[in-house]
């Protein structure tokens, strides 16, 4: 047992509460940017992606690139992804505007009209078209991207293909 | 179940619920998974989501707002169960006993690969 | 035919079992009916007892006297390169084969399926060719 301090304060001392701040998350060792990673679930499962950043909320921001198999810039959850031993060389991608705030959509519209909520049975809404400035970041990426993929001349075809489990394939006996 | 482009799953069987010599615990079931075969191997599976997917006759609202006869009870890998690469697995709600001998698939997520 | 492999002193045999698992090692003592002392002092196999079920014999033996000593056996096994004469039998072809392929990650699973694609082409390029000119 630990001995009781032999001397006390006959005051009470305020202390000082600690503001809690969220530290980043804690990533596994075997994502980095520039991993290829497997996509597990969602639209995109079974495609192979590019890791371009690790954002401190734990999510990670990566992209197909858009111009090889259609998987555009986009945050996914670390969960549902298998990190795979390649590395991709991004080092000439600048990746210092994607954030969390990055990808934010803009805050719907919530207070909605009696005619729009007629017109929506009525007829489809137009597409939200995407702003421009994404579509220019997409390209961006996406040419420094292939660029570095063309280094190998396997390396595009493979990214463009999905994984898949076959037959007689056990994925805690794989290395990825 | 429809045309999928991958299988991002392994393979399981329901094999009954945990029990003892007379009673049965229907709130785990046991399940055995396709290539896993000891002890050591079951810890690569636990923790992952697994789907018991299964018809019924009656319609009911699935995914995307489509009526489908397709269901499915998700629940998890929780523990192995002896020696030979079997699991238990604990579902949202458990199975029905005409699930034993039924296929689940055991997915790839949550990965810590 | 009788038997040809038998458990006995320099029998070069294959670790089933443990952590010297698919490795190669030498019979130095037969102990009974059930165990007997292995040593792999080149593989990287402890000097152990060990169950019958849990080994493979070979084809090879080497000349070492009973209960030899490591350093004796590893002279022994360097003299007469046996462990490079058991990997280019069928069956340690097959053991590297399958050592080879569990190394493999994705992408050099990828790397192997479209080399099979182009092979199984060219072979069906020229089994065409062939069935053209049998039929002329």
């Amino acid at each position: 047992m630990a001995r009781a301090p032999r001397y006390y304060s006959a005051d009470d001392v305020p202390t000082k509460k600690k503001s809690f701040k969220p530290k980043p998350a804690k990533i596994r060792a075997s994502i980095t940017p520039g991993t290829v990673l497997i996509l597990l679930a969602g639209r995109f499962r079974g495609k192979r992606v590019v890791c371009l950043k690790v954002l401190p909320s734990g999510t990670l921001v990566i992209t197909g690139p858009y111009a090889v198999n259609g998987v555009p810039l986009r945050r996914v959850n670390p969960r549902y992804v298998i990190a795979s031993s390649t590395k991709v060389d991004i080092s000439s991608v600048s990746v210092d505007k994607f954030d969390d705030a990055y990808f934010k959509k803009a805050a719907k519209k919530s207070a909605k009209s009696e005619k729009d909520f007629f017109q929506k049975d009525a007829e489809e809404k137009p597409k939200a078209e995407l702003p421009a400035q994404f579509k220019q970041d997409q390209k961006e990426v996406d040419n420094a991207l292939t660029a570095a993929l063309k280094k190998d001349a396997l390396l595009k075809c493979y990214m463009k293909a999905r994984f898949s489990l076959t037959k007689g394939q056990a994925p805690h006996e794989m290395k990825f | 179940m429809g045309k999928q482009p991958v299988r991002l799953y392994s393979k399981g069987v329901v094999q009954g619920y945990k029990r003892g010599i007379r009673n049965q615990h229907p709130a785990q079931t046991r399940l055995s998974i396709q290539g896993v075969c000891t002890r050591d191997d079951v810890q690569w599976y636990l923790g992952k989501r697994v789907a018991y997917i299964y018809k019924a006759s009656a319609l009911k609202k699935g995914t995307r707002g489509k009526e489908t006869k397709i269901r499915v009870i998700w629940g998890k890998v929780i523990a192995p169960h002896g020696n030979s690469g079997h699991v238990r697995a604990k579902f949202a709600k458990n199975l029905p006993p005409t699930a034993i001998g039924g296929p689940v698939r055991v997915m790839l997520y949550p990965s810590h690969t | 035919m009788g038997f040809a492999r038998f458990v006995e002193v320099g029998r070069v045999v294959l670790v089933e079992y443990g952590t010297g698992f698919g490795k190669t090692a030498v019979i130095v003592d037969v102990l009974d009916q059930n165990k007997c002392m292995i040593d792999g002092p080149t593989t990287g196999v402890a000097r152990q007892l060990i169950a019958y079920k849990r080994i493979a014999l070979t084809d090879f033996t080497i000349e070492i006297p009973r209960g030899a000593s490591s350093a004796q056996l590893e002279e022994a096994i360097k003299a007469n390169d046996v462990l490079a004469k058991f990997a280019a039998t069928s069956w340690g072809k097959k053991l590297d084969k399958q050592r080879k392929r569990a190394e493999l990650n994705d992408f050099d699973r990828f790397k192997l399926m479209v080399a099979k694609k182009e092979k199984s082409r060219l072979i069906a390029k020229e089994y065409k060719k062939l069935k053209k000119a049998a039929k002329v």
